[in-house]
Parts: structure tokens; C-alpha cells; sequence
């Protein structure tokens, strides 16, 4: 709960100083610098962070297209305005990109990144922070799960939620199915250039969710340049209580596991943490029915108690080739 | 990797560059690159992660293409001249077709792309190997062609290496990213005197290697591979910490440290050849390389950077690691300035 705390009111950095200096010392004497740094923004806290249970009803009625426009508003769709806002846009990000690039990694001043303890990474307070999620089920491949994602109440989290079936699909090739996943888009910059996020510094992942007391599996994806990489993942489960209360789930980076294909593989890797590419959450416990998962925010930390650096060992017997 | 088969890899990986510095027929130059660029794939490979591999096949992927476009260089240059050995003589169209594809292997603008990524993604040891020995035999190939480099192809490339070299590590963090781009750097000064006085490249190259090769240690030797873990090394080993901060400075190119020689005797020899903006303006961008190193050094040895209060008591334990070369190569990495004139012993 301290945490939490710690997260929402920003004061996650170091103490800080009026002013940046080197306090004066003797020529030989240890000099020690003030680190002065400006709170990171904090995620907008509601007055009440405690939702009532009147919102984990009703979700389970259909969702219907919000967009839909009455006949008499009919916007008028330029193509060649869009084409020429987008190649601005492009511009304007690039220009962006190439200021933050003198004042410091990520567009912060480099003092900041390396004093940094705790992140929020992704939080969940309107609607633009729910298109940098994608949301997939097995209606993909012809089954019939059906997922959604929208604002929780107040605007204070993300609702995901759907309803699992595990009937396999009727194509006479796949013989299980069953799953639902919410995958963050990957960051991208001016031209639609890849990025990735920079965990290198911070050693466990923070979630802050309230689920239904299904398990979950959460999965790490690193940054991919060639095709063989985008079949593999790092996982890890997350068990969610189902109460009313917000649960605040801490997975340690050293405890992710390795799958290629959707196969947990023998050879295990530790997690790389400087180029990361996206997050997601999946749902394929072969339990029928309805679910739903609220998120609150997704968060990075160091956790200085922590200190194993990866929770699995390869072994002669099961992987030879490394051994050679 | 069992012991034998390292043996071997790099027995290898040396033939290949001796093999392609001791050659005059071009085929067997050629061979002598397919050979350090297979057997170096291993050695890049030796902590098989996903990201050691990707590291390996980007690396294979832009050396076999360099490769390539040297063999259409020769093959142009044996149409031209109808014979295979390596003389100073090259057509235009061969010496260009080379040139690109010696920038190719060596990391130079724009093909360096692949140098951050590859150096990133290996073992320490690896990139040790990738920054220092892999430079020797193109380089090495690019003074024997010297006199027909077309100077308004090169010159480009080098400007735009220093640039990059310098712009590019502004904002690492990671210490094997700062050494890549600190190695395209010096890859821009190296081609730059190549065309004017290639005795100087060589100089270039044996003092870079001699830095680059001492860093890679003391980073080895602190198994640090992110600024905040060096960071906090003055805590583990306070003479390492020290150490760094003259190397840094060294390869920064301040005097009265090593580093400075190259830098001093390029800008020399091109003044001489009466070119005053190319060192006016190589000056000035490594200042940037210097800003990094020295933030670097802020964090590291100048500063106690902010830590925890179970790291300033933290209990020191013997490091195991033996780093034998250590300190003849920090004394020669630090303190060569005053021997300069007998580096020309080089010609």
C-alpha cells in the first residue's frame, strides 16, 4: 500500500535539492553533487480510488460500436487534408524527437533517468490511453471468444472483459482454442520508426489490477528486428483474487520464462530488460464463462531486496547445446 | 565453449586478418574475410541468449554483403587490369566498389547501423573482439589502396562517421552502446588521414586499439554494463574507478594523455595538406565523443553518485577475475605522449 502511495503522489526519486551544485570541498576531499530533479508527473488520482462494487456488474451485456454518427452529422472525410495532417504530424514528432534528443534519453535529462526508481508506464485515464492497446481472442483463428476493452468507472482504469469459450473451431485442423489477450501496441516514432522501452535500471514489474480470480499470464515481448524473434516471449502468471479490493501484483524480471511458438522451451534466457516492446495479458485457462480484469496502472520499480538475477538453470541433460 | 574449440575459433579468426595482411592476390584477401566473419559468429554466440543470436545474424547478414561487394570490386578490377594481384593501381569503379565495402565492414557512415545493435547485443569479451581486432584487416586493406580512394567519397563518410560517433552516444546509457559509437568516431578520423598520410591511420589504429581494449577490461572486470552500475563501482574497487577516469579522458583525446597523440598528428598532417575547415570541423565534433566521456566520468569518479545506505557499507569482496594485461595497457593507454616522436618508427 506504500507503494501505491509512493507511485501516486511522485515522490519516487531521490530527495531532492533546490538547486543542482557540487557542494565545496578541499581539493582532496569527497565531493558529493545534489541531484535536483523535478517530480515526474503523477498519474491523476480521483478523489475516491475506491470503486464501488456497483461496477463489476453489468458487464456482461453487449458492447455495441460507440462511433456510430446520426444521419444527419455526416463528417466530411478529406483525403488529401488527412494525408497532408499526417505527413505534418510525422514532421512535427521528428522535430520533437531531435530537441529531446539534446536535453537527454527519453527526452528527460539524463540525471533524471538514472535516478529514477519507479515509472509508470502505462496508466489507464481516458480514452487516448486505450488506443495504445490491442485486444485479440480466438475469433482471430474461429473460435468464439469475444473480448472487450473500455474505460472503467470515473476514468480511472481499464476494463477488460469478454466472455472465454474453449470450442475449438470448426476447421478441421485446431483442436483446442480458448483465449483471450490484451497487448500493448509498440511504441513507435516520427515515420512509424519502432521504439523500444528501457527497463535496464528497474528490476520488477508492478501491476495494479482487480481481476475475478482467474489466472492470468502475463508476457513480455522483446524489441524484434528479425522474423524468427516474434514468435518469442517471456512469461510469467499472474494470480488475481477476485475481491473487491485492488490488488497490487509484483513480478520480479528474473522470474519471466521463455516460450517460442507458444512453447515453453527447454533452454531458458534471461529477460533483457533494454529493449522491450510490449506487455500483454492473456487468459487461456480452458474455463468457460465470463471475466473481466480492471487495470488500474502498469509500473516499473527497483526493488533493492531483490536481487537474483534470473529464477531458472539450464542443464546438460535438457539442453546439451548449451553446453558444448 | 569447451576450451579446444575456442582454441581453434580463434586460431581461426586470426588467420583470417593474418591471412588477409600478408596476401597480394585478392582472392585471397577475400578469403581471409569469409574466414574472420565465419569463425568470429561463435565467438559472438558464446552466451547463446535470442539477442546473441539476433546480435550474430545481423552481424553475418552485413558482412556477407560487404564481402560480396568487395569480390564485384575485384572481379571489376580483374576485367580492368586482367589480373588478380593487389597493386596500387585500381580502377575507379573497383576502388569505389572497395571503398564502400571496407566502410561496410568497418562500421562507417552510413553503414553504421549494425555496430550499436551487434555491440549491444554480445558478451562483453565479444564485443572486445568485434571493436578491436575485426578493425585490423580492413583497415589494413583500405592503406593498401589509399592512393586511389576517390577523396569525395571518403572524406563524406568520415565527416558524417565523426558526426554520428558523437551525436549518437549523447544519450546512452548503456556502456557497450557508448563504446560502439565511440568506435565509429575513431573509424572517422582513421579514414579521414587514410587518403593523406596513411602512416597516421596506423597510429590511429594501434592507440584505439590500446584504449578500447583497456576499457573493455576495467568494464569487464566490474561486470558493469549500464552507466548506474558503474556508477557505483567506487564503492566495489576505488582504483578501477580511477582508472576509468583517465581512460576516459584519454579516449576523449585530451592531453597530456595518449589519446591526444592521434588527434594532434591528424589535424597536423591535414593542415599540412592544406585543408583547414575537415580538421576545423573534426575538432569541433569530437568535442561532443568528450562530452560523453566525461559525463561518463562525472557520474563514475568524480562524484559520489546517490545510492542506497547499504551500498556505501557494502562489504568488498576479492574480485577473481584476472585481468593480467591490466596495467601495462592502462600505462601505455595513459601515458605514451611523451614518446611521439618515436612512433614514426611506423613508416
Amino acid at each position: 500500500m506504500a507503494l501505491v502511495h509512493k507511485f501516486l503522489s511522485g515522490t519516487y526519486m531521490f530527495r531532492k535539492c533546490p538547486k543542482p551544485g557540487v557542494a565545496s570541498c578541499p581539493f582532496l576531499g569527497t565531493r558529493f553533487v545534489d541531484y535536483c530533479s523535478s517530480s515526474l508527473q503523477k498519474p491523476v488520482a480521483g478523489p475516491g480510488k475506491n470503486s464501488s462494487e456497483g461496477d463489476l456488474q453489468g458487464h456482461h451485456q453487449r458492447e455495441v460500436a460507440l462511433n456510430i454518427t446520426s444521419p444527419e452529422e455526416k463528417s466530411e472525410v478529406s483525403f488529401d487534408k488527412a494525408i497532408k495532417d499526417e505527413i505534418k504530424s510525422h514532421f512535427r514528432r521528428l522535430k520533437d524527437d531531435i530537441v529531446n534528443y539534446w536535453i537527454g534519453p527519453e527526452g528527460r535529462p539524463l540525471h533524471e533517468v538514472l535516478l529514477e526508481q519507479a515509472k509508470v508506464v502505462w496508466q489507464f485515464r481516458g480514452k487516448e490511453d486505450l488506443d495504445k492497446w490491442i485486444v485479440t481472442s480466438d475469433k482471430t483463428i474461429g473460435g468464439r471468444s469475444e473480448v472487450f476493452l473500455k474505460m472503467g468507472k470515473n476514468n480511472q482504469s481499464a476494463l477488460l472483459y469478454g466472455t472465454l469459450s474453449s470450442e475449438a473451431p470448426k476447421d478441421g485442423e485446431s483442436g483446442r482454442s480458448g483465449y483471450c489477450a490484451m497487448i500493448s501496441r509498440i511504441p513507435r516514432g516520427p515515420f512509424e520508426r519502432k521504439r523500444s522501452y528501457d527497463w535496464s535500471q528497474f528490476n520488477t514489474l508492478y501491476l495494479r489490477v482487480r481481476g475475478d480470480g482467474r489466472p492470468w499470464m502475463v508476457n513480455i515481448r522483446e524489441d524484434t528486428d528479425l522474423i524468427q524473434r516474434k514468435n518469442q516471449m517471456y512469461s510469467y502468471f499472474m494470480f488475481t483474487r477476485g475481491g473487491p479490493y485492488w490488488q497490487e501484483v509484483k513480478i520480479p524480471f528474473s522470474k519471466f520464462f521463455f516460450s517460442n511458438q507458444g512453447r515453453i522451451r527447454d533452454a531458458q534466457y534471461q529477460l533483457l530488460l533494454d529493449k522491450i516492446s510490449s506487455i500483454g495479458f492473456t487468459l487461456a485457462d480452458k474455463v468457460d464463462g465470463p471475466f473481466f480484469l480492471e487495470i488500474d496502472f502498469i509500473g516499473v520499480f527497483t526493488d533493492p531486496a531483490h536481487t537474483e538475477e534470473f529464477a531458472y538453470e539450464n542443464s546438460p541433460e535438457l539442453n546439451p547445446r548449451l553446453f558444448k | 565453449m569447451k576450451p579446444p574449440i575456442l582454441f581453434t575459433i580463434l586460431l581461426t579468426v586470426i588467420s583470417g586478418t593474418m591471412i588477409v595482411l600478408m596476401s597480394s592476390h585478392w582472392l585471397m584477401i577475400w578469403i581471409g574475410f569469409e574466414m574472420n566473419t565465419l569463425a568470429i559468429i561463435p565467438i559472438l554466440m558464446k552466451k547463446s541468449n535470442p539477442r546473441a543470436i539476433e546480435a550474430s545474424t545481423k552481424y553475418f547478414l552485413t558482412q556477407a554483403t560487404a564481402s560480396m561487394i568487395l569480390m564485384m570490386g575485384i572481379t571489376i578490377n580483374l576485367m580492368y587490369s586482367g589480373q588478380w594481384t593487389m597493386s596500387k593501381t585500381l580502377c575507379p569503379m573497383a576502388s569505389t566498389m572497395m571503398t564502400i565495402a571496407l566502410a561496410m565492414k568497418l562500421g562507417l557512415a552510413p553503414f553504421h547501423f549494425w555496430v550499436p545493435e551487434v555491440t549491444q547485443g554480445v558478451h562483453m569479451s565479444s564485443g572486445l573482439i568485434l571493436l578491436t581486432w575485426q578493425k585490423i584487416a580492413p583497415l589494413l586493406v583500405l592503406y593498401q589502396i589509399s592512393p586511389t580512394i576517390d577523396p569525395n567519397l571518403l572524406l563524406p563518410m568520415a565527416m558524417m562517421s565523426v558526426l554520428i560517433g558523437g551525436w549518437g552516444g549523447l544519450n546512452q546509457t548503456q556502456l557497450r552502446k557508448i563504446l560502439a559509437y565511440s568506435s565509429i568516431a575513431h573509424m572517422g578520423w582513421m579514414a579521414t588521414i587514410t587518403l593523406y598520410n596513411p602512416t597516421m591511420m596506423l597510429l590511429n589504429l594501434t592507440i584505439y586499439i590500446i584504449m578500447t581494449l583497456t576499457t573493455f577490461m576495467l568494464f569487464m572486470h566490474n561486470s558493469t554494463t549500464t552507466t548506474l552500475s558503474l556508477s557505483q563501482t567506487w564503492n566495489k574497487t576505488p582504483l578501477v574507478t580511477s582508472l576509468i577516469l583517465m581512460l576516459m579522458l584519454s579516449l576523449g583525446g585530451l592531453p597530456p594523455l595518449s589519446g591526444f597523440i592521434p588527434k594532434w598528428m591528424i589535424i597536423q598532417e591535414l593542415t599540412k595538406n592544406e585543408m583547414i575547415i575537415m580538421p576545423t570541423l573534426l575538432a569541433i565534433t569530437a568535442l561532443l565523443n568528450l562530452y560523453f566521456y566525461m559525463r561518463l566520468t562525472y557520474t563514475t569518479t568524480l562524484t559520489m553518485f546517490p545510492s542506497t545506505n547499504n551500498m556505501k557499507m557494502k562489504w568488498k569482496f576479492d574480485n577473481t577475475k584476472k585481468m593480467i594485461l591490466l596495467p601495462p595497457l592502462t600505462v601505455i593507454s595513459t601515458m605514451l605522449l611523451p614518446i611521439t616522436p618515436l612512433l614514426s618508427i611506423l613508416d
